[in-house]
């Protein structure tokens, strides 16, 4: 059982989504693009490149202005879609990135610098990140904290 | 029969002599082989200008007599280069997906009536939009000289891509027990106008920043409104090829920003027109006049009955596409604009706050 959030956990969940061929195909295909997850004090790197996700580390504050965008919200948002993943098998209706991401006052998604040109990569390459999130609907998880 | 055997032939192999560079011996990368991995020697060397009109692959063997095939009018390469054209052309074709069997068109279900007509309104005026930005670059790709393929190649992706958007709407209105509405009209105007450009990048502004930049968004408010699994991802999907087409847009508006100073002015002009009528409201279906606007009130807001709430988050939307926009312009090296003055668009985000 792996805890969310934690470099173990998002491992967990890379290989399912790296072993899952189906999940690389129909609009989710290869995907070139380094974004960081803003959970907590925690923040993560996640690294997509061609068709899998080729890594997941954590990383400072400071690393930040090297991502494309940053996935950012409080944390237990983050907590209730994680849950809602595991609950569900996948994100529903209310819980899909995109959703959260025009439902929530800050919004979800932002790009360092404001350079839209790198934020658009979070549109472009979409259903990668929601599969990805999806694809840990299939991993053993506890929550390890609260907010 | 040996070689040694063989009668004599008085073969005319001269054309051997005229080859293109030869012992190319391009290496696939972890993507597969990709255009990028044959822009090598020679064959990845564009011309500035290009004066081939007889349709010869760029890299091959002149042929004096060849006819004058191509009416080119793109010859210059910063009328129409941006640096990642072969990475769009290689995302491009491997996301593709299929209205048909990649939507779980199953997860539909019967929903209120004003509701459904809503989403129908939508997806008609969705359909007459996808009408438009398929035709446009479909027309401009024969006026761009082969030298400059890669870039040519994504326009002819993009066309691919709005027919299949043009279908996925088509058949989200046939499928629920509702159908087709009237026609907005939205492509007249300045929509419908960007068929009129005479430059290509009069045109790729007007339509890769400006208008597909404003679709992007009505595409993700789709996914917002969603009621079902398959009207999710029909918009997430579709939102994702046109991202593509508007990271097109940009980095084209980037290029010639390096490249072309006296183009400069004559960019901004485009851009004061796509401010003050599309972005304004009118055409644009998340603006305050259009009747699609309605629309997205009702789904927004869950029904007629919450229509003001409805409203009120349109209003909130409208402002990210605003900002988004004005960010892309800044992106594409035009953003003095919103700081001296020329540009209506911070006003109207303040207008909206």
């Amino acid at each position: 059982m792996a805890a969310f959030p934690s470099v173990e956990w998002f491992n967990a969940v890379r290989e399912r989504y790296n072993s899952d061929e189906t999940l690389h195909t129909g609009g989710g295909g290869p995907c070139e693009a380094k974004a960081a997850l803003c959970i907590g004090d925690h923040i993560y790197l996640l690294e997509f490149e061609g068709f899998e996700c080729a890594e997941i580390r954590q990383i400072d504050r400071n690393d930040i202005d090297h991502v494309d965008f940053c996935l950012d919200m409080p944390l237990y948002e983050w907590v209730d879609m994680v849950n809602n993943i595991q609950q569900h098998g996948e994100a529903d209706l209310h819980h899909t990135l995109s959703t959260m991401d025009l439902e929530l006052e800050e919004g979800l998604a932002r790009a360092p610098g404001d350079d839209q040109y790198k934020m658009d990569l979070f549109y472009r390459y979409n259903q990668n990140f929601q599969d990805f999130f999806n694809a840990s609907a299939g991993v053993p998880t506890t929550i390890t904290v609260m907010d | 029969m040996r070689v040694s055997d063989a009668p004599h032939l008085d073969l005319d192999t001269s054309w051997m002599e005229r080859m293109g560079e030869w012992g190319t011996a391009a290496q696939p990368g972890k993507r597969g082989l990709t255009l990028e991995d044959i822009r090598i020697g020679p064959y990845g060397e564009l011309p500035e200008e290009s004066d081939n009109m007889s349709g010869r692959p760029r890299g091959a063997a002149e042929r004096p007599e060849a006819y004058r095939i191509g009416g080119y009018t793109v010859r210059s390469k910063k009328e129409i280069w941006l640096d990642n054209a072969t990475f769009l052309y290689e995302e491009a074709l491997q996301r593709q997906w299929s209205s048909a069997t990649d939507i779980p068109w199953e997860t539909i279900a019967p929903l209120a009536d004003d509701i459904e007509e809503a989403e129908c309104a939508l997806c008609t005026f969705f359909n007459e939009v996808e009408f438009v930005a398929g035709d446009v670059p479909a027309r401009w790709v024969a006026n761009i000289s082969p030298d400059f393929f890669e870039a040519r190649n994504v326009l002819l992706a993009q066309v691919q891509d709005e027919a299949r958007h043009m279908d996925v709407f088509r058949k989200r209105a046939l499928a629920n027990g509702g159908g087709l509405t009237r026609v907005t009209g939205a492509t007249s105007g300045f929509i419908g106008g960007i068929d009129l450009s005479r430059d290509f990048t009069e045109m790729s502004s007007r339509m890769h920043v400006s208008g597909e930049g404003a679709v992007l968004t009505m595409f993700r408010m789709g996914e917002l409104v969603g009621q079902n699994p398959a009207e999710k991802r029909m918009y997430r999907l579709c939102a994702q090829d046109e991202a593509r087409h508007v990271a097109f847009g940009i980095m084209h508006l980037r290029y010639l920003h390096a490249t072309a100073p006296e183009r400069h002015e004559e960019i901004e002009a485009y851009l004061d027109e796509a401010e003050n009528l599309p972005l304004a409201g009118g055409t644009n279906p998340a603006g305050p006049q259009a009747e699609t606007s309605e629309a997205l009130a009702i789904l927004l807001g869950g029904g007629k009955q919450h229509y003001d709430e409805g409203f009120r988050i349109l209003l909130a939307i409208r402002k990210r596409q605003l900002k988004e926009y004005m960010q892309r312009v800044v992106s594409a090296g035009f953003g003095e604009r919103f700081e001296n003055g020329r540009s209506p668009v911070p006003g109207r985000i303040a207008e909206l706050s």
